[in-house]
């Protein structure tokens, strides 16, 4: 993203279109994949956090999304716990990984730190596979409850079940997690970041801390992922430990690279590209009678890295000014 | 008592030498081009396709070990492509991301790819012995399995062979431990690479069939020989031949015991536990491995 102010107007503009779309298409199916890129969006911004400014390769990223999910779900069905507080308690359980996962980063990178990274997710899966009494294993967990309604007074309160709600509440999390991590990148610790990245060595002799970075940026990126999982599980109302394969991961970092990897608008526009277009290219399962979206996934995950190494927004930025790459 | 145990460990030889063959192949690749292959797996997978559908063509004996020729040959003619057109024009612009994220492209491709062409459901390489069991002294196992552990260990000693004993060998083991240097003494850098990653391929498809033969052929099944190499890879020092031979049959004999001894369910998760801890106490590996570029 360009480093200088917003230009306010086209700011508005996008957000009251944004704000619109639900009223301007009646679709529910297509409400609900607004809500799907939504969540999306969180846990493609998060892992771009990670790969994109701070060159932490994460490929365990599903990890968090569903650790999230899971701990949001248990505390609202067996502790009857109001699903607005367990959004920030799947968080934070999130987070608390993202300790673990932020101590093996201090000394390994690159290749290393993406195969342990993979390890430690498919270890989790396999717990929640195998540990029956609290997980159901592979059946997953069903009849989680939908985000408690806001009641106002006895006649008058608001709904979330609807995929209109759930839209206007994804979207305000997805508002406020753009704005956070704009301020973030920018800041003295986002810089830091970005100098890890490009010279771990030179960034401790110029004073930075590392360790404490990183376990930041991860534990960050975690909660953010954790959130999006605890969203996920109270919107559909189901999971399963499938929430937490590699492909899961994959088809995140997918959307960052296409998106534009280390840009803040990159993962946005991956996110949203990619959910309606996995869609859109659904009327060709009738000619070859099997989902093809995946193999056109990494297709494009390898046409990106040849062709178009900086994603969407990377070429928008090379073409016009960088304020018009807004992707929506 | 005593029997079940040599038992699980011969069961654990017999899978351990699959996975070295198939982590030799990474392990030459990522020593020799720094390139994580995430796609390894999946040229496993291709290879037991190409013997699925080759077996049938001869019957018995020669069906099965032609598919290992096939596969071998198909799968090595595949890696000649994808080195060619996909990783060498990443050459000049060398990230591990880059390079990570293309074979991640690659495992969704080929994953899918299979998928669509060769059907979701699981197949079997037939069994050229009728599963017939065979009878030693302690234990006993299918005549299959231990002809699948013979040919492990011969292909297993042949690349040693041609590792320390020819010129090329030696230039690729040469490459591995200093590209330049190795380019200074008149190495044909661009040869290797090519020659490296088509022997990395080769060994991945042929241990794909002993894979399928062991276990079943599906899309999907690439994944868990891609992890478990990099488990024996991580295990033995990344880059290290002698390493990958070694941690696989480790690996193998420890799955079977943990499967076994602990819990049949996390026995998947043995080699995850082993790359976590190995990176965390002896990042190098029992080896040691070729240094960071």
């Amino acid at each position: 993203m360009n480093r200088g102010p917003f230009k306010l107007p086209l700011i508005i503009v996008g957000i009251l279109i944004v704000f619109a779309f639900p009223l301007i298409i009646r679709d529910r199916y297509f409400q609900h994949l607004l809500v799907l890129s939504g969540i999306f969006i969180l846990l493609t911004s998060s892992w771009n956090l990670l790969a994109g400014y701070s060159g932490l390769l994460n490929l365990g990223h599903a990890a968090f999304f569903g650790i999230g999910g899971y701990s949001s779900a248990l505390f609202a069905l067996k502790l009857n716990l109001s699903p607005w507080i367990g959004l920030p308690l799947g968080g934070t359980a999130a987070s608390i990984f993202g300790i673990l996962l932020g101590i093996p980063s201090f000394r390994l990178s690159g290749p290393y730190l993406a195969i342990t990274t993979i390890g430690f997710c498919e270890i989790l899966r396999l717990v929640a596979m195998n540990w029956v009494s609290l997980t159901r294993g592979s059946l997953g967990l069903y009849g989680i409850p939908p985000l408690t309604p806001f009641r106002f007074s006895t006649n008058f309160s608001i709904q979330f079940v609807s995929e209109q709600n759930a839209y206007y509440v994804i979207l305000i999390f997805v508002f406020l997690t753009l704005i956070l991590l704009n301020r973030l990148i920018h800041s003295e610790f986002g810089i830091g970041l970005e100098s890890i990245r490009e010279d771990e060595l030179g960034s401790q002799s110029i004073g930075i801390d590392t360790s404490r970075y990183k376990l930041t940026v991860f534990m960050i990126s975690a909660f953010l992922a954790g959130f999006a999982g605890s969203f996920y599980a109270h919107y559909v109302r189901f999971i399963s430990p499938e929430m937490m394969a590699l492909g899961e991961t994959f088809g995140i970092l997918t959307m960052v690279m296409v998106g534009g990897l280390g840009t803040l608008l990159g993962p946005v526009v991956g996110a949203v590209l990619l959910t309606f277009l996995s869609e859109g290219l659904r009327f060709l399962e009738d000619f070859v009678k099997i989902d093809i979206r995946f193999v056109i996934y990494g297709g494009l995950l390898i046409a990106t890295i040849l062709f178009m190494r900086n994603g969407i927004v990377g070429l928008f930025k090379k073409v016009a000014k960088p304020s018009e790459s807004n992707g929506r | 008592m005593e029997s079940l145990f040599l038992q699980q460990v011969l069961n654990g030889l017999i899978v351990g030498s699959v996975y070295s063959l198939i982590a030799i192949g990474l392990t030459m690749i990522f020593g020799v081009m720094r390139i994580s292959n995430f796609a390894h797996g999946d040229f496993s997978m291709l290879g037991a396709y190409f013997a699925i559908y080759f077996v049938v063509l001869l019957s018995g004996w020669a069906g099965w070990v032609g598919s290992l020729v096939v596969a071998a040959v198909g799968v090595g003619l595949i890696g000649f492509f994808v080195e060619r057109f996909l990783f060498r024009p990443l050459l000049t612009r060398w990230t591990d991301i880059d390079i990570i994220m293309l074979s991640i492209g690659l495992f969704i491709l080929l994953e899918n790819g299979a998928r669509l062409f060769f059907g979701a459901a699981p197949k079997m390489i037939p069994d050229p012995f009728q599963s017939k069991t065979v009878n030693l002294l302690l234990f006993s196992t299918s005549e299959i399995r231990l002809i699948c552990l013979l040919f492990s260990c011969i292909a297993i000693f042949l690349l040693q062979l041609f590792l320390t004993k020819t010129k090329t060998g030696v230039a690729i083991r040469a490459t591995s431990q200093n590209r330049n240097a190795a380019a200074l003494m008149g190495i044909n850098i661009s040869y290797i690479y090519s020659l490296t990653f088509v022997v990395g391929s080769a060994l991945a498809g042929l241990g794909g069939v002993l894979y399928g033969t062991i276990f079943a052929v599906f899309p999907m099944m690439g994944a868990m020989p891609t992890l478990k190499a990099f488990a024996v890879t991580i295990l033995g020092g990344m880059g290290n031949i002698r390493g990958a031979i070694f941690g696989g049959f480790i690996l193998g004999v420890a799955e079977t015991l943990g499967g076994n001894y602990v819990s049949m369910q996390y026995k998947n998760a043995i080699g995850f536990v082993i790359i976590i801890l190995v990176l965390l106490i002896i990042p190098q590996g029992l080896f040691g491995g070729v240094e960071k570029k």
